[in-house]
């Protein structure tokens, strides 16, 4: 529909336009996003590492506020689970992942693409309450981390959808054109993970996949008790590396990338930092994955009661001034009522005016309950003497 | 289809020319007929007629949605900063007239204004092109220049009417006289910021009032000085708002992206074995929150909500100081303060989807950490007990009063006294105008004066409210702009999303709003253009973040291929081939038809 010479200029000024901001803006939050693509028993390690690595987000110190936690959630009560209400990642089954404070925002089949990427864009409904929406700003950092099954490009949703990797892209973009984010971490553990993240454009990405193309991700160890496996192996070395940390520590984000070893893992654990702009070496992991608040001590306190020991006069100068506001609100409200009544026009339909006065004396009537009544009492009145001058 | 035999059954005419020379299978005798052409081809022609009304059934509705408009806003907004326009007065009483001329004065205001102002426009600032008029009144004279139309405004020789001596002693009944008796109607024609030096034997003071005048009295007997004072209250409270660089990062502009604030005060008592506070929220609510609700209106809209919860200790450490005997707490502990897992703080259920929530905090703490006090860096225990996190709220340590020892059972409920109640919410009020940038001590010390500021019940003074408007519609149409501007890019790049009525109308109502506040800015309406520019962000932002534009669901070519040629194709593969196999058969027995004629016409 539009010429060529258009759409070029059009994409010369959209280069032009795009700001730099990733350098101006301060860091204000950290937001998690933990996605478990998988339900069925026999994906049980998949909830285990997500809901593994919800635990460490939070001890770290992401709070609940700004975690997002998308999981089928159909282990701890399911039917073959022989502990029920518990989920375990390890054999020695030390730590009851589902124990306390679990809050899982999308649950169930609420656990689809579509969901997803709402999520990510922040395009929801109007009455989806606050908590199920990332309500990131251009400071924040995030980190999305999905597991699940995957192959070449894609990653199995709920074993019936796929979210493709030029759909993740196209988030992700879109994300950053309104400045969701300032840094995110894109952490995946499926089978050939690296290929989720191929595609993707948008400065201040960092992603790391557990398997290249065409390796497999395998699972750490089978549980014998609970039958199944209980977590799959990128995981599980994430998490060794985050058991040693603190809530004061500052590891980097090398640190935590190089320490996965390939004979451990059976994969190579693939990142890509082109799109990043900071080196590894300088960012702390708790720049993802803890949370500091950024602080300013409050100097003073803005003294609107100067005199402390005429309280009552102050309160009573407030309070008057107060309703000097409520009074004059009122009376310019009574004001408008009263222009906006019918005039009387002189000069025109003498029957309009007539009708007018009688509505504007009706309008000021206040009781029309006895005004009613008397009108009943009228009419039975007259009933009563007009028959027995009929009889 | 069936050959027609008539070649074959080709009777012996009389008169005919060569029987042996006609060959039925190159010639014929008769002219083909259209009847089988005619009825493919018509078959075709009313399939092709229905393709139009078919295109039209499958068309993505795509509401029309001004692009170069949207680009030119976002464009124009980068590149030209808003400025707005300011007016300054200066009014210098009991001088000597004789002599400084009037215009000189106001020249050299306006060039120590420039010198103090920074050399660039920053966005939301009065820009370097200052509008200043100067009166003097000495005697019965009074003698203007400049802007008269500012000056016209400034009733001549009213002042005197007034005990000045008196009047000059306190600063309060002086503000409210002259705003009410001096300031004027100022009503449409914008604003003037007024500045009075009273020349009087005594010492220094300049004092900023709640309106937009000041004063500055005293043995000011050198007029340059008189005027460099003037230039500082000029460029550093009423255009800088009393920040150091007169402009506010964006991690103070606390609004939502809907235009709301919903404020959540929160009273936590840490311990409640220990004891148990209340408070009576309702009363401070409509006492000290209200004005300052109803001042804030033309940036956000604001609603306020409270809650008491139990059980939520802090996170941090505290340690006992002998000295101090209290326990302390360090602003390095500060960021690890907030304890988000027991202090269940977001219930919020009133707060839309894009509001933003300040959380303020009184914290009550338990037994084995009362007295907990804050020390700053150098080694001060702070006056406020409080902190705040931009964009998130504040929160403030009260200590129970003696911690509690001398009062009766812990599981009495206790409230929390007027007095100490006023007090926290003095700090609120603080916390709340630190978040929005301002700076709020009653003294301002600078390298040679200082400046007293006025504080007043609505919380933010006239002044602070203009400049926090001109902030916040720089802000917004920022916002606006760089919006709209991603939501043309999207919707040029997905030729097959569907666009509703609904953000074409809202885009249109954004820009509209957009240039109607850039309009107000010029004219100097701060209130008005911050109003406009919050209806733009507003709609700006629900049009980008409406719901139906899910990309995942578009009509992409592939799908609408798909979903259409299982109907379309067999059907039409058939009538083509039909209308092209007549079309030969036609042209054959034609050229069958005409090689007859030439032997017919060679013989003949």
């Amino acid at each position: 529909m539009k010429s060529p010479l258009v759409l070029m200029l059009m994409l010369l000024l959209y280069t032009h336009i795009q700001p730099t901001q990733s350098s101006t803006t301060m860091h204000t939050n950290n937001w998690a996003v933990l996605v478990c693509t998988s339900r069925f028993w026999f994906n049980y390690r998949h909830m285990a590492n997500t809901l593994s690595l919800y635990r460490t987000v939070k001890r770290l110190g992401i709070p609940d506020e700004r975690i997002i936690l998308m999981l089928a959630d159909d282990m701890a009560c399911n039917a073959r689970n022989k502990y029920p209400a518990q989920v375990f990642n390890n054999e020695n089954h030390m730590l009851n992942l589902y124990g306390d404070n679990v809050e899982v925002d999308y649950r169930g089949y609420e656990v689809t693409t579509e969901n997803f990427f709402r999520v990510l864009m922040g395009r929801h409904e109007s009455a989806v309450p606050r908590s199920k929406r990332l309500l990131s700003d251009e400071g924040s950092h995030i980190l999305l981390y999905m597991t699940g099954h995957g192959g070449d490009e894609f990653l199995k949703f709920q074993d019936s959808e796929e979210l493709q990797s030029h759909d993740l892209a196209d988030a992700v973009k879109q994300m950053k054109e309104k400045r969701r984010f300032k840094e995110l971490l894109i952490m995946v553990d499926t089978c050939q993970a690296a290929t989720l993240f191929s595609q993707l454009q948008s400065p201040g990405v960092l992603a790391i996949g557990s398997s290249k193309k065409g390796e497999n991700s395998y699972s750490h160890h089978l549980d014998s008790d609970v039958g199944v496996s209980v977590v799959d192996r990128f995981t599980y070395y994430t998490l060794a590396f985050f058991e040693r940390l603190n809530i004061y520590a500052n590891a980097s984000l090398n640190s935590l990338f190089t320490s996965y070893n390939p004979n451990y893992l059976m994969s190579t654990a693939y990142y890509r930092t082109d799109l990043y702009q900071r080196k590894l070496e300088e960012v702390p992991v708790t720049n993802f994955f803890g949370s500091v608040m950024e602080t300013i001590h409050t100097d003073s306190a803005y003294n609107v009661f100067p005199m402390k020991d005429s309280r009552a006069n102050n309160i009573k100068i407030l309070l008057e001034q107060s309703v000097d506001d409520l009074i004059r609100n009122v009376t310019s409200s009574d004001e408008k009522q009263q222009s906006a009544e019918p005039s009387t026009i002189p000069g025109k339909c003498p029957y309009t005016n007539v009708w007018n006065v009688i509505n504007k004396r009706m309008e000021k009537i206040k009781d029309v309950d006895n005004i009613v009544n008397g009108g009943f009492a009228l009419i039975f009145l007259t009933a009563v003497i007009f028959s027995w001058l009929t009889q | 289809m069936a050959e027609h035999p008539e070649a074959s059954q080709q009777e012996e005419q009389p008169g005919d020319p060569s029987p042996e020379l006609f060959d039925p299978k190159t010639m014929r005798k008769s002219k083909p007929g259209f009847k089988r052409l005619f009825l493919t081809i018509s078959v075709l022609l009313s399939f092709l007629s229905g393709v139009p009304f078919f295109l039209k059934s499958i068309e993505i509705y795509r509401s029309p949605i001004p692009f170069t408009e949207m680009d030119t806003l976002s464009n124009s907004i980068d590149s030209h900063p808003l400025i707005f326009s300011c007016r300054f007065h200066v009014v210098f009483v009991d001088f000597d007239s004789r002599e400084v001329s009037v215009d000189k004065l106001a020249f050299s205001v306006l060039e120590n204004m420039r010198k103090l102002s920074s050399s660039e426009n920053v966005c939301g600032s009065c820009g370097n092109n200052y509008s200043v008029s100067v009166t003097i009144e000495s005697g019965g004279d009074c003698k203007e220049s400049g802007d008269v139309e500012a000056a016209k405004l400034w009733k001549c020789g009213r002042i005197k009417e007034g005990n000045l001596e008196e009047m000059l002693k306190d600063d309060e009944r002086f503000d409210e006289y002259l705003n009410e008796v001096l300031g004027g109607d100022e009503e449409g024609s914008g604003k003037v910021y007024r500045v009075v030096v009273v020349s009087k034997d005594e010492e220094i003071r300049a004092v900023v009032g709640k309106n937009r005048h000041a004063w500055i009295v005293g043995r000011v007997s050198e007029v340059d000085e008189a005027v460099e004072m003037v230039a500082e209250v000029f460029v550093k409270f009423f255009v800088n708002g009393g920040t150091r660089n007169g402009s506010i990062h964006s991690e103070f502009m606390p609004v939502g992206a809907d235009g709301r604030i919903v404020l959540s005060f929160n009273l936590l008592n840490a311990d409640p074995r220990d004891w148990v506070y209340d408070w009576n929220f309702q009363e401070i609510d409509e006492i000290l929150l209200a004005p300052i609700i109803r001042t804030l209106a033309p940036l956000a809209n604001i609603s306020t909500e409270s809650q008491v919860l139990y059980h939520t200790p802090m996170s941090s450490f505290a340690n006992w100081d002998k000295e101090k005997e209290s326990y302390i707490f360090r602003t390095k502990d500060l960021p690890f303060f907030v304890n988000s897992n027991e202090w269940h703080l977001d219930t919020s259920i009133a707060a839309g989807g894009r509001s933003n929530i300040l959380q303020f905090v009184v914290y009550v703490p338990s037994a084995n950490e009362c007295p907990l006090m804050l020390q700053l860096p150098n080694g001060e225990i702070s006056m406020t007990n409080g902190f705040i996190s931009p964009m998130w709220g504040g929160v403030v340590v009260w200590n129970p009063p003696r911690c509690a020892r001398d009062s009766g059972g812990s599981h009495l409920r206790k409230k929390i006294s007027p007095q100490d109640l006023e007090k926290v919410f003095e700090v609120f009020l603080g916390q709340l105008r630190q978040i929005f940038g301002l700076n709020s001590g009653s003294l301002y010390h600078d390298a040679s004066t200082t400046f007293t500021l006025l504080s007043t019940g609505k919380g933010f003074t006239e002044w602070e409210m203009d400049f926090l408007s001109r902030q916040h519609t720089c802000y917004n149409l920022l916002q606006c702009g760089t919006t709209l501007g991603s939501l043309s890019r999207l919707v040029q790049s997905l030729p097959r999303m569907i666009i509703k009525d609904e953000i074409g109308k809202q885009v249109k109502f954004s820009l509209e709003a957009a240039k109607v506040a850039r309009s107000n800015a010029s004219y100097g309406i701060s209130d008005a253009s911050a109003v406009s520019s919050r209806e733009a962000r507003i709609l700006a932002e629900d049009a980008f973040f409406h719901p139906s534009m899910m990309s995942v669901s578009y009509y992409s070519f592939e799908h609408c291929f798909a979903v259409y040629s299982p109907f379309f194709l067999p059907v039409s593969m058939h009538i083509i081939l039909a209308v092209l196999r007549e079309f030969r058969r036609y042209k054959q027995e034609s050229a069958k038809h005409r090689a007859w004629r030439v032997i017919d016409s060679r013989n003949a």
